[in-house]
């Protein structure tokens, strides 16, 4: 197979007839592609608008703005002069081929758990698959004491685990499978495990109880990815294997819709892995073992029962508060009256681990910038949720959030209007949260032959 | 000299519902497909909550619609009157840009009858010799009901058809429509909800004896992912349906049953404000090169390609086949020639009822909800008795509540005080009986290039000819007693009625249908038609036009259903045979 | 065999594919609820389109096809602002008659049935209808049309919508008749009464409260099934507003 044939797989989803017809006698660079998807290294390593792995794209850090650099096989731009140990040491220990240390946006803590076959897989993939693009780009500059790469050390030494994955063997080996592409290459808990002193993982693997336990990441809350028993019942406690492994491939399930990064994960990586794979992630999560429930937790019943009361009330539609009036008005077209959207199309509101997380931003945000759900090679249908910032003011925003966070049986906490001024601060103009224009034009009129 | 672009093995002229289909045919056929969309782009974006909402942009101006301006229609009403254009979109309505009218359609999804497609047939058997009119020229499909059932099911699948199976392999099932043909499987999709007027014309349709079921929707009673992985959201009766976008992805259309899955494939683009002027062919005139059109820019492009769909609206595909010599022009005196004959329509009439004491809340509604009886379809009475052919669907649809267009009583004051009165008087207050009905093909209703005006690329305009002929006349007025029986039954406090009778002409100035078909016809006989069954030019084998065009004559019902069936077939037989070997799929004996 | 162009595909595929954008990336626009933006008084409007004169004509006509509260109940024409709805139109494409076929010929003798065929756009008719009819008001009572009583502003709209004022004696050239004049005025007014507020009318959605029409709510999985009960809400508009 030669490069000009994987390219464009990579750009477009058509991937799916690669890892479909993926099998025992493909080739090493075939692999490599995948478990470059796998890794989701072009989420990172290519901007919106730039050529494949090329880099340049802005990662908002803690110390600053991080820049992705040119992974492409390009001599003096890219890694094309890498050997594979200079790769290797790259992927696993964050050490570029002039020895300096990259900066740990790059998980290498989760990638130092790759096997020597799969680090060469890669190796051949991005020598011999992917076009070089002769780009730089732009250079990291933080501010001191950011900028002195040698302190990551020191970081390095502290935080990452420099140990490539041990199966257990003892263990089904789907479920083993599962845990080395959580752990390694998925990179899952570079978001979704809660983060120390010094920004590192509270820890790499499963090892500790906080692993993918749910994070904070600011603007978005990461939900616990724990799916055993033993919590309230919420979130992916209460999916299936079935459904997780159909969440990751399609980006939906009866349960929910990808929203905020993960639409990028699902949408670049894991809708291109193999059922197999996703599988053997959906088992690995449901073994372990869920957050403990909280001392004011509610139980499913106590949920179930403030739902219908919910419902019925917006249904009845009389006297009303301004949440419930603000909800019916913008809301219940979709998500209904019973919270519960519909299957696979519209996301539940009830429950839903945005709307009652502790930090609200991140559901403040899908009110006013609205969403839209990845085009997947199996699900390629994308049904918009429009943004409401043109229609409601940051009060009405804040009493509808309020009202979202505590109706049917969430438990999310108030929201003021301070705070969805802050977010809507941040908004960029999208066809999403365009008001209406007054002569009807839609998003593309614009260019019709005058 | 025009500008040119690379070549590719298939354009399709239109990216609406029947481009959308070929364009997934023919990528999976392998085929490097460019589509040429002459409106704007559309995404399910342009259509998100709440702002379709707006009855004056879409309802009242027609937004979404095709712009005169860049494709008027003359119209006369006999060979003898002069045809005016027409300047504003009136008594049809074809959509313009991606989705072309599948955006903002009603989404009445329903089948012909095997009678239907088999009318002349039905006809030489069951009307005596000078029972109907000699300038009637209707005639076969040219396909069979058998032929067509798989096809109707994958599109049924594709748009989450909702509704009551009525025949299902021959086995009449309850609540359903016992006169349809028989089907495969089962509705995808259970039936709308009833609203208040539905359940009235229920009740009172069975007490007369009919057999009323759900109007087959495409507007979907519940969440559905389609073959293609495309999605539909479950309708929420927003009142919003016919001529608007659907802002809650509830409408089966090319954005939410097609789109997404084509774009994804590498071997498919599409380029919209590309207005094809016209198909050019080879000097032997048997073979289309490409097509030329118009860019954004106003510059002439030539599009080179193996293989070209005609994927416009009906009326376009004819005058494109017109402006590009594709087949012998229709002469109504001499009765030769193909392209432009058997253009036909689609009447309609109904009785508005208004009662003081019940509430419809008519904004509660699906453009498909509502039920609808076939005990009037052909074969199913004796209309010969009557003196015509043909027959109608009979429903109570409550379309939508939106203020401007609400109905008042013809009586009531038309401005002033009195006029506000009617309305907070009658709004919210009134149904409608509806019957919609089957046109023939005559000789004189037709299709022609017009001489006097042309669009803004200097090509000549569309000149239709047609009118209300005598059979019409006659269904209409038996439809309508029949309607006026119903009406009886529901007791309204108020009536009044509107019908195409004998001594009415056709006018262009208020809504009547957007079911143009005809005009290309498909048949097995290439005097009489101007595509083979297959939907292929019998002229130019690389030229297909599937569409409303193909139809020799109108049935009583919706069209697009039969128009996704066809494609979906045609398609089927380009994959299998056509590509394998090209040339003409049926001899010219 | 080239593959075709694929502009457009891969620009659904970086849509496709593009990331939420973050909060804490750089900031952009302050993106404002439009409900907060309050309709005008009518007194305080400043027409756009149509000339101090022309707006008293258009006033006057409105206020009697559509009375205020002073004559029955209900929101009137001027109480909902439908005149500035009008004025709005006139510089929409619907004012410009930007989608309608306007070459020529024009041909005038044709049946009505075949619609309108004068070379006007809507402003031209509205220009034109008022200058006749105030042509018309002078000639019957030596008084413009806004100068008369309502009775007999009556009279002359009733006139115009019977056709009995003929625009062509007026000096009227390419045959607007006085009854297209009127339906044109008609239609827009009810439009302005009737349309979402987003364009200029139906004031606060008077007439939607009036009526019982939910506005732009366009949800109601809930009610279809509810049948003969009143709808409890009232309305709320395309840009929010709750009534």
């Amino acid at each position: 197979m030669t490069a000009r044939f994987i390219l464009p797989l990579i750009a477009g989803s058509t991937l799916l007839m690669a890892s479909q017809a993926f099998g025992a006698d493909d080739t090493t660079l075939e692999r490599g592609a995948y478990l470059a998807r796998a890794g989701d290294c072009v989420a990172c390593h290519t901007t919106e608008d730039g050529k494949d792995f090329a880099g340049g794209l802005a990662i908002e850090s803690p110390f600053g703005t991080i820049y992705s650099t040119n992974i492409s096989p390009d001599k003096d731009h890219g890694i094309g002069n890498y050997t594979e140990a200079e790769f290797a040491a790259a992927l696993r220990d964050g050490k570029r081929a002039d020895g300096a240390n990259l900066y740990p946006a790059m998980p290498y803590p989760s990638y130092a758990k790759l096997t020597d076959d799969d680090v060469h897989a890669l190796y051949v993939y991005f020598m011999d698959g992917v076009e070089p693009v002769a780009d730089s780009a732009p250079e990291t500059d933080l501010s001191f004491p950011f900028n002195q790469r040698w302190g990551i050390t020191a970081w390095n030494w502290l935080f990452a685990d420099a140990d490539t994955f041990t199966p257990n063997t003892s263990a089904d080996p789907l479920i083993e499978r599962g845990r080395y592409l959580v752990e390694g290459l998925g990179h899952c808990g570079s978001c979704h495990t809660p983060r120390g002193f010094a920004e590192q993982e509270k820890t790499l693997d499963d090892s500790d109880d906080s692993y993918l336990s749910g994070a904070d990441l600011n603007d978005w809350w990461a939900p616990s990815l724990r799916g055993g028993d033993g919590g309230d019942g919420r979130g992916v406690e209460g999916w299936s294997a079935h459904e997780i492994a159909e969440y990751l491939k399609t980006g939906r399930n009866a349960h929910a819709t990808v929203g905020g990064e993960m639409t990028s994960v699902v949408a670049h990586s894991t809708s291109h892995l193999t059922d197999t794979d996703l599988t053997g992630i959906a088992l690995y999560l449901k073994s372990l073992s869920a957050n403990p429930a909280g001392e004011n937790a509610t139980t499913p019943d106590q949920r179930r029962t403030a739902s219908e009361k919910t419902a019925a009330h917006l249904t009845a539609a009389k006297d009303l508060s301004d949440g419930e009036r603000l909800y019916l008005d913008n809301c219940s077209a979709c998500h209904l009256n019973d919270g519960k959207g519909a299957e696979r199309v519209f996301p539940a509101i009830d429950g839903n681990s945005l709307a009652n997380a502790d930090n609200p931003t991140g559901l403040i945000h899908t009110i006013l910038a609205g969403a839209t759900p990845p085009a997947t090679p199996t699900i390629p249908a994308q049904l918009p949720m429009p943004g409401f910032g043109w229609r409601l003011s940051d009060e009405e925003v804040a009493t509808l959030a309020t009202f979202v966070r505590s109706a049917w049986g969430n438990d999310g906490g108030a929201v003021t209007a301070e705070q969805v001024g802050k977010v809507r601060d941040t908004l960029k103009p999208s066809p999403l949260n365009r008001a209406p224009d007054a002569n009807g034009r839609l998003n593309h009129d614009d260019r019709d032959p005058k | 000299m025009a500008k040119q672009q690379p070549r590719v093995d298939a354009v399709i002229v239109g990216l609406g519902w029947t481009g959308s289909i070929m364009g997934m045919e023919l990528t999976e056929a392998g085929l490097n497909v460019l589509a040429l969309e002459r409106g704007a782009d559309r995404t399910n974006e342009d259509f998100a909550y709440p702002k379709p909402a707006d009855e004056l942009e879409y309802g009242i101006r027609h937004t979404m619609m095709q712009k005169p301006k860049q494709a008027a229609v003359t119209i006369r009403r006999d060979l003898n009157e002069r045809a005016l254009p027409q300047r504003k979109l009136g008594a049809f309505l074809p959509g313009d840009g991606v989705g072309g009218a599948g955006a903002h359609w009603t989404g009445v999804l329903i089948r012909p009858t095997p009678t239907d497609l088999q009318l002349k047939s039905f006809a030489d058997q069951a009307f005596g010799k000078g029972v109907l009119q000699d300038d009637m020229q209707i005639q076969d499909f040219g396909v069979t009901w058998d032929e067509l059932e798989p096809h109707f099911t994958f599109f049924e699948k594709v748009c989450g058809q909702s509704g009551t199976t009525g025949n299902l392999n021959g086995e009449i099932q309850p609540g359903g429509d016992p006169f349809e043909g028989p089907r495969s499987e089962p509705y995808p999709l259970p039936a709308l909800q009833d609203t208040q007027n539905t359940e009235m014309f229920d009740k009172a349709a069975k007490q007369l004896g009919y057999h009323p079921f759900p109007n087959p929707s495409a507007n979907v009673s519940r969440a559905w992912t389609n073959p293609y992985g495309m999605q539909l959201g479950p309708c929420n009766y927003c009142g919003f349906c016919s001529r608007y976008g659907c802002l809650n992805y509830s409408k089966a259309s090319p954005q939410t049953c097609i789109l997404n899955a084509l774009k994804q494939r590498s071997n498919f683009a599409y380029r919209t404000n590309a207005n094809v002027t016209r198909v050019e062919l080879a000097p032997d005139g048997k073979t289309a090169t490409g097509v030329t059109y118009i860019d954004e820019h106003g510059e002439e492009v030539f599009q080179p390609a193996d293989m070209v769909v005609l994927a416009s609206y009906a009326l376009n595909n004819v005058r494109l086949m017109l402006n590009s010599g594709i087949g012998a022009p229709y002469d109504p005196v001499a009765r030769t020639g193909v392209v432009g004959r058997n253009y036909a329509y689609q009447i309609g009439g109904g009785i508005h009822m208004y009662f003081d004491d019940i509430e419809f809340n008519p904004f509660a509604t699906a453009g498909a909800t509502g039920r609808m009886f076939n005990d009037f379809s052909p074969g199913n009475f004796d209309s010969a008795q009557y003196g015509f052919i043909g027959g109608a669907k009979m429903h109570s649809s409550q379309a939508s509540g939106t203020p401007i267009k609400t109905p008042l009583p013809k009586t009531a004051p038309k401005w002033g005080q009195g006029y506000k009165d009617a309305l907070r008087k009658h709004y919210g207050h009134h149904m409608k009986l509806s019957m919609t009905g089957s046109v023939m093909s005559y000789r004189s209703n037709m299709l022609d290039l017009d001489p006097t005006w042309k669009d803004p690329y200097g090509m000549p305009l569309l000149r239709m000819t047609f009118d209300w002929k005598q059979n019409e006349h006659r269904l209409s007025a038996f439809m309508r007693d029949r309607l006026r029986e119903i009406a009886d039954v529901l007791k309204p406090d108020y009536r009044d009625e509107s019908f195409n009778l004998e001594g009415s002409h056709f006018k262009v100035t208020s809504y009547v249908s957007t079911h143009n078909v005809g005009g290309a016809a498909m048949g097995t006989d290439p005097s009489t038609s101007a595509i083979n069954r297959y939907l292929q030019s019998w002229d130019v084998h690389n030229v297909f036009v599937p569409g409303g065009n193909a139809f020799p004559q109108n049935f009583q019902a919706n069209p697009t259903d039969l128009i996704g069936a066809l494609t979906y077939w045609s398609a089927k037989k380009i994959r299998e045979e056509y590509l394998k070997n090209p040339g003409p799929l049926m001899a010219q004996s | 065999m080239s593959q075709p162009d694929n502009t457009s595909r891969r620009a659904f595929l970086r849509n496709t594919f593009t990331l939420i954008p973050t909060v804490g990336l750089a900031g952009g626009v302050s993106l404002t609820a439009k409900a907060a933006e309050a309709p005008p008084n009518l007194s305080d409007y400043q027409p756009a389109f149509f000339k101090s004169d022309e707006w008293a004509f258009l006033l006057a006509a409105c206020d009697r096809l559509i009375p205020g509260e002073s004559e029955g109940k209900g929101p009137g024409a001027l109480d909902t602002n439908v005149p500035i709805f009008i004025d709005r139109q006139m510089d929409s494409p619907y004012g410009h008659a930007e989608r309608w076929y306007m070459q020529g010929p024009f041909v005038l003798d044709g049946s009505p049935d075949l619609g309108f065929q004068y070379p006007y756009t809507p402003r031209d008719v509205y220009q034109k209808g008022i200058a006749l009819t105030q042509a018309y008001c002078q000639k019957q009572y030596g008084k413009r049309f806004e100068q008369l009583d309502a009775a007999t502003r009556d009279q002359v709209l009733q006139a115009l919508e019977a056709n009995q004022v003929d625009f062509a004696a007026l000096g009227e050239t390419q045959k607007l008749e006085a009854s297209e004049f009127f339906s044109s005025l008609l239609e827009n007014t009810k439009e302005g009464y009737l349309a979402d507020p987003i364009h200029g009318g139906n004031k606060h959605m008077a007439s939607w409260k009036m009526l019982g029409f939910p506005g732009a709510r366009a949800s109601y999985r809930d009610w279809v099934d509810q049948h003969n009960v009143d709808y409890p809400l009232g309305p709320v508009s395309l840009t929010g507003e709750r009534g």
